[in-house]
């Protein structure tokens, strides 16, 4: 870039008071209306979760993780009980394996119908924006006949889980189920049928799968580019029931320049993952066993935790989740907690990415990118 | 295509906008009525001072330190008088599920604003009653 091309250049913050930036802020320097440099800054939700763990007893600790993405609140708290579950010896009924896995892929629904919505309304598609919300609506409601909260599930706990399925929870279950599935097809249509959306999503923010593993992208952004990296696959938790079953991970070949992937293909990627959650819940829910839903010495055994190390992960919604844990002997709290959110890659990975698109361009490529500053402001 | 042409496509805008104008809304208007709430629903908790064995597991339990317990304050023989500070709750159950003697439990009452900080800390007297029915729909339907 030659110095007087920059004398021209104005310098615009992208955020933290645009209503599309979820608070976040990233200056964006223009030369016209194409964008010669992005410089993303996080820090804006800095709230020190890493240090809250450490005074918090391993019970309490999921309830800081879930706060941090409110959207997969059950997929954010999952890694710190799978790390707690690595330090201890628990025995996890069968059926809270079960349970477990399709609260996951429910709450996967969730996040994803939440993004839609999100997503349609940045590209300024309104109606688009508040239909998959009302959606959403029916997914709230299961949750809370099951748990009592609508966001913050809280429904995992060392051992097991906390709350049963009851009658009126699957009925309800059903009834979002069928909603999200009624539903797909005229939201492919609105989006993925629309020539207007196309214009603005095709060959926008494109890069390579070889760069995206270079830059630490998970989840839907690297499956986007046809690599089929996923962890429910690669390294199946022993306390989730994703083995039980068969199931494909779902991946999205560009054919015009495969190996790369484009906004659209990580809006093509996002739907292939609702109905991949979708053919796993229908598939795990015949198989839930009667029985208890928590270890009956889980309560007196998470007490005190031995000395040890604990590394939980889970496929968020955005990409790998993952939670480190150390004790010491007879511990109450962790001695030290490492949190890894899958965002942080996603969101200084514009860096490189945006550089030489239209200002316009900019909310097409990081609302396809999905990123939620809790993540990297841990 | 002229205005003939588009007279189809008017009348099915207008059918919609009168269909609209015509049904009950879907939102609910709300400080006359309410939306039913689940069983489950963790709202402000209510505390059974009859049952209560002042055993301070719901205070242990607490992530953010929302209770405080006085030990001192007994009305029956062995319980407690709590004090639940409502700035502070997450609303996440622990608590409840922490206490072995069915002395505390949530209610689906959930809308638990106040004018003045103080008031939102729920002393004995306001903890262990409830001011009106949290499962009945409160008012009527708007339409
Ligand atoms: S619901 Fe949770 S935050 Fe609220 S008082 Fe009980 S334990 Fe504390
Ligand atoms: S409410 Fe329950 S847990 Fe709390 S002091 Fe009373 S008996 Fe113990």
């Amino acid at each position: 870039m030659s110095p007087d091309i920059l004398d021209e250049a104005s310098v615009i913050w992208f955020g933290p008071q645009h209503v599309s930036a979820h608070g976040w802020a990233t200056k964006l320097t223009l030369v016209g209306d194409y964008i010669v440099e992005c410089d993303p800054n996080a820090g804006y939700f800095h709230r020190s979760a890493e240090k809250c763990l450490e005074f918090r007893n391993f019970r309490q600790g999921s309830m800081i993780l879930e706060r941090i993405c409110m959207m997969e609140a059950f997929l954010a708290e999952y890694p710190y009980i799978a790390a707690v579950e690595k330090i201890v010896d628990l025995e996890i009924p069968e059926r809270a394996k079960i349970m477990r896995t399709i609260m996951l892929e429910f709450n996967r629904i969730h996040s994803l119908q939440f993004w839609w919505g999100q997503f349609a309304g940045e590209l300024g598609l309104f109606a688009m924006l508040l239909w998959p919300w009302v959606d959403r609506e029916y997914t709230l409601d299961a949750f809370e006949e099951l748990t009592g909260s609508r966001h913050t599930v809280s429904y995992a706990t060392p051992g097991g889980v906390k709350y049963d399925f009851t009658p009126k929870f699957h009925a309800k279950m059903e009834i979002a189920l069928s909603r999200v599935k009624e539903r797909m097809p005229v939201f492919d249509d609105m989006l993925a049928g629309s020539p207007t959306f196309r214009l603005r999503t095709e060959g926008v923010g494109h890069y390579t799968a070889k760069q995206a593993l270079k830059w630490g992208l998970s989840g839907p952004n690297i499956k986007a580019c046809g690599i089929p990296m996923d962890l429910r696959k690669d390294d199946p938790d022993p306390n989730l029931a994703y083995g039980m079953i068969d199931w494909e991970v779902p991946t999205t070949h560009n054919e015009e320049h495969p190996g790369e992937c484009d906004a659209f293909d990580r809006l093509l990627q996002r739907f292939k993952e609702i109905e991949t959650s979708l053919d796993i819940i229908d598939k795990l829910l015949p198989l839930l066993p009667e029985g208890p839903i928590i270890d009956p010495k889980a309560r007196a055994k998470v007490n005190r935790l031995p000395e040890g190390e604990g590394y939980g992960r889970v496929e968020g919604t955005r990409g790998v989740t993952s939670v480190w844990l150390k004790t010491m002997e007879k511990a109450q709290t962790p001695w030290r907690a490492k949190i890894r959110g899958p965002c942080f890659a996603s969101y200084y990975s514009l860096k490189h990415i945006v550089p030489g698109a239209r200002f316009a361009d900019f909310p097409a490529i990081f609302g396809s990118l999905d990123p939620y500053p809790g993540w990297w402001d841990r | 295509m002229g205005f003939v042409g588009n007279l189809g496509d008017i009348f099915r805008i207008l059918k919609h906008v009168f269909r609209q104008v015509f049904r009950r809304p879907f939102t609910y208007f709300y400080p006359f009525e309410d939306r039913p709430y689940p069983e489950a629903t963790r709202g402000r908790h209510i505390h059974i001072r009859e049952k209560c064995t002042a055993c301070a597991q719901c205070v242990r339990a607490c992530p953010v330190a929302a209770i405080r317990i006085d030990k001192e304050d007994k009305k029956f023989e062995k319980d407690c008088a709590l004090y639940f500070d409502y700035t502070r709750c997450i609303f996440c159950g622990d608590c409840v599920s922490a206490c072995r003697f069915e002395a505390l439990f949530h209610t689906p009452i959930v809308d638990i604003s106040e004018g003045d900080r103080e008031d939102l800390v729920y002393g004995p007297d306001k903890i262990t009653t409830l001011d009106r029915d949290p499962l009945e729909w409160r008012g009527r339907r708007f339409r």
